[in-house]
């Protein structure tokens, strides 16, 4: 049977078999063409597979995604970037539709025991560097947005971080989409690699100058070395347009500790997929989420930790706000191996619902084999509380103003995990913006 | 200043006020006693606009203007304040932006411009003292975590704030010991003004020792049945409810 999704896994299939990357070293041309075969033989999900139950791929027969050729960086001036709240002491990695746009960016990356370059820079001067974090065994699991990816990357961002070393200051990857004539079809794909004992703080942002219509599809692996500490900070504020799928890798080695928080607020349909893999005992995983579904807009997370050796621990505390004609999609998955004893895992959900017309579908789902564990899980869907409302109102403020501070409160339990005092606060104007535009329920 | 005439009011079906008449003057202290399911919540709760009662009858007029065609944002900017009995905590609510965001929804109200940052924080320095409250606590979320006498407090100080023409104090001396309850009735009583006028909704004459009331009227079974001076609430304290709740029936 054709459909429009099954004639757009053929068309995304033939894009992949026509890219030309003739200047990829022989082990990445082979690392393609696998991904390319790996596509064609499974194809676009359907909305059979439980993993994309209530996630639809329609707009992939509606728009005819492509690659943009163009290269807008140049549009990209320093009144943009104060525009996206680019603060400048940060080390920066700007991508302009995908690509490195190096005017942006801070030139200063020299520094002993931290390498910040670019994906596409790496494949060309140092491939060597590269291999081993492209052509780990991790992207064998890869789904098939993984393989195409894999087949259709052409830069990112490259972090290491040496054995030993601290990087005080935040290393920042900022993602723009321009947005131009042609849905376009981006593969960002950054790799962050802290090895022994590296300390650092990693933002990864994806912005929009316009409303522009576009995919991203993007891939971000985390490995983290023996005791290894990373703070993770994503902000996801695509175009109101935009259709955002972001696969998130991490694989931790003993000791290791990785915070996330991450708050995904933009774009039409959204998807963030979390892997997270413990492979060293004493291993600890915050992650910390807040996730969006406004009107008519889809927010989707799905998670999967995986407790596969003993002593670690992981919290995963995930909070949504939706409204209008919003839907939110939580699929949280922890699973504790048989031989993961004296695992600690907290999985939480809660929802605010602030319209009759949203829809949320919550699963959170521990998978325990081991017997000393401690693991707990919980979720919650729930309305404004009407007290809280009136002893607001009761102070002379109004109803809409009262909501939204309740609302941002709530979100608030989230977003005080973001280290960055300018990236909170970014989140949260955005948040109050988009809960003041009103609503179209019942039009 | 308020002029309650014949109010009757319901919940889920059940009328609690049953024809309620109360005149509260400029500058006038008014406790209302009575034993508990009286209404005298209620009663405080209908005149602050809460939903879930339903007025049946009667008329209310707070400065000339029907008290009743008013939303509850709308009486607290004509100069009504609602100290709550139980102060609701608002997880994620910074302290200070929720009383600047009230004072100048306020401030608006009245036709006066808003305070910047500056200006609130050097008043608030000055009410935070009227109370004798913690400047750690406007750091917190509202209400979060205080103790039943900073919850109080923190009431009082949005009083401080507000200023408002009429405040009704709501049990406000349940939950407390001695020291927070003196510290609470010494905020009130400095912000007692020849103009502004207070009603104490309480059950013991306890916090009538604090506070001197010019009037005290019992209700009972959903009336006032009977008005007096001080000495009302001392015979109260004496003799209980249950001989007035005779006398009325």
């Amino acid at each position: 049977m054709s459909t429009p999704v099954v004639e757009a896994g053929s068309r995304l299939a033939e894009l992949m078999s026509g890219a030309a990357h003739e200047r990829d070293p022989q082990w990445m041309k082979h690392l393609r063409g696998r991904a390319v075969k790996d596509f064609r033989s499974r194809g676009l999900p359907s909305a059979r597979e439980e993993n994309w139950r209530y996630t639809t791929l329609d707009f992939l027969g509606k728009h005819a995604f492509v690659p943009p050729t163009d290269d807008e960086a140049a549009t990209v001036d320093a009144r943009s970037m104060d525009a996206l709240g680019a603060d400048a002491g940060a080390i920066r990695l700007v991508f302009v539709n995908g690509r490195f746009a190096s005017h942006l960016s801070t030139a200063d990356t020299a520094r002993d025991g931290l390498v910040v370059r670019s994906v596409a820079e790496r494949l060309e001067n140092d491939p060597a560097m590269l291999e081993h974090h492209l052509a780990g065994p991790k992207n064998e699991e890869a789904d098939v947005f993984g393989a195409m990816n894999t087949a259709l990357m052409e830069d990112g961002a490259f972090v290491r971080v040496a054995a030993g070393t601290r990087i005080p200051e935040p290393i920042e990857i900022l993602h723009i989409s321009t947005g131009g004539d042609r849905p376009g079809l981006v593969h960002p794909h950054h790799c962050v690699v802290l090895e022994a004992g590296a300390e650092a703080t990693v933002i990864e942002r994806y912005a929009a100058l316009a409303e522009g219509l576009y995919f991203n599809n993007a891939v971000t692996t985390v490995d983290l070395g023996e005791g290894a500490r990373l703070r993770h900070e994503r902000l996801q504020e695509e175009s109101p347009n935009g259709y955002h799928l972001s696969a998130l890798r991490v694989r931790q080695a003993q000791g290791s500790a990785y915070h996330l928080a991450t708050a995904s607020l933009g774009g039409i349909w959204a998807r963030t997929g979390v892997t997270l893999a413990f492979e060293g005992e004493g291993a600890t995983a915050e992650l910390d989420g807040l996730y969006l579904a406004g009107d008519r807009q889809l927010s989707d997370v799905h998670l999967d930790v995986r407790h596969q050796v003993p002593g670690c621990a992981s919290r995963e505390t995930f909070r949504g706000i939706l409204d209008g004609r919003g839907r939110a999609v939580f699929d949280g998955r922890v699973l504790v191996a048989k031989d993961a004893q004296k695992t600690d895992a907290q999985l939480a959900n809660d929802n605010l619902v602030l319209s009759r017309n949203a829809e949320v579908d919550t699963k959170p789902q521990l998978e325990i084999y081991a017997d000393d564990v401690r693991c707990s899980h919980g979720t919650t869907v729930g309305q404004l509380d009407e007290n809280m409302l009136f002893y607001l109102r009761s102070r002379g403020i109004d109803s809409d103003t009262a909501r939204q501070m309740l609302c941002l409160g709530f979100a608030a339990g989230s977003l005080e995990a973001f280290s960055s005092d300018s990236l909170r606060e970014r989140a949260e104007a955005l948040l109050a913006r988009r809960l003041t535009t009103p609503s179209k329920e019942g039009v | 200043m308020l002029s309650i005439k014949k109010l009757s009011a319901s919940v889920d079906g059940k009328e609690i006020l049953k024809g309620l008449d109360l005149e509260v003057g400029a500058g006038e202290v008014h406790a209302i006693m009575g034993p508990n399911g009286s209404g005298k919540s209620t009663l405080a709760h209908v005149l602050s606009g809460r939903s879930g009662y339903e007025v049946t009858g009667g008329e209310v007029r707070f400065r000339d203007v029907d008290l009743m065609e008013l939303e509850p944002e709308e009486r607290a900017r004509a100069g009504l304040f609602l100290a709550f009995q139980y102060p609701v905590e608002l997880p994620g609510v910074n302290n200070t932006v929720f009383l600047k965001e009230a004072l100048n929804a306020v401030r608006r109200g009245r036709g006066e411009p808003e305070l910047d940052s500056v200006a609130f924080m050097k008043l608030m320095k000055e009410k935070l003292a009227l109370v004798n409250m913690r400047p750690e606590l406007m750091k917190r979320s509202v209400n979060a975590g205080f103790s039943g006498g900073e919850k109080k407090r923190n009431e009082i100080l949005q009083m401080a704030l507000l200023e408002p023409a009429l405040a009704i104090l709501d049990e406000t001396d349940s939950g407390l010991d001695i020291d927070a309850l003196r510290i609470v009735a010494e905020g009130v009583n400095k912000l007692r003004t020849p103009e502004r006028s207070v009603i104490l909704v309480t059950h013991y004459q306890r916090l009538l020792d604090y506070i001197q009331p010019d009037f005290v009227h019992v209700l009972a079974n959903g009336r006032i049945v009977r008005s007096g001076d001080k000495s009302l609430a001392l015979e109260l304290e004496q003799k209980g409810y249950a001989w007035i709740e005779e006398a009325a029936a």
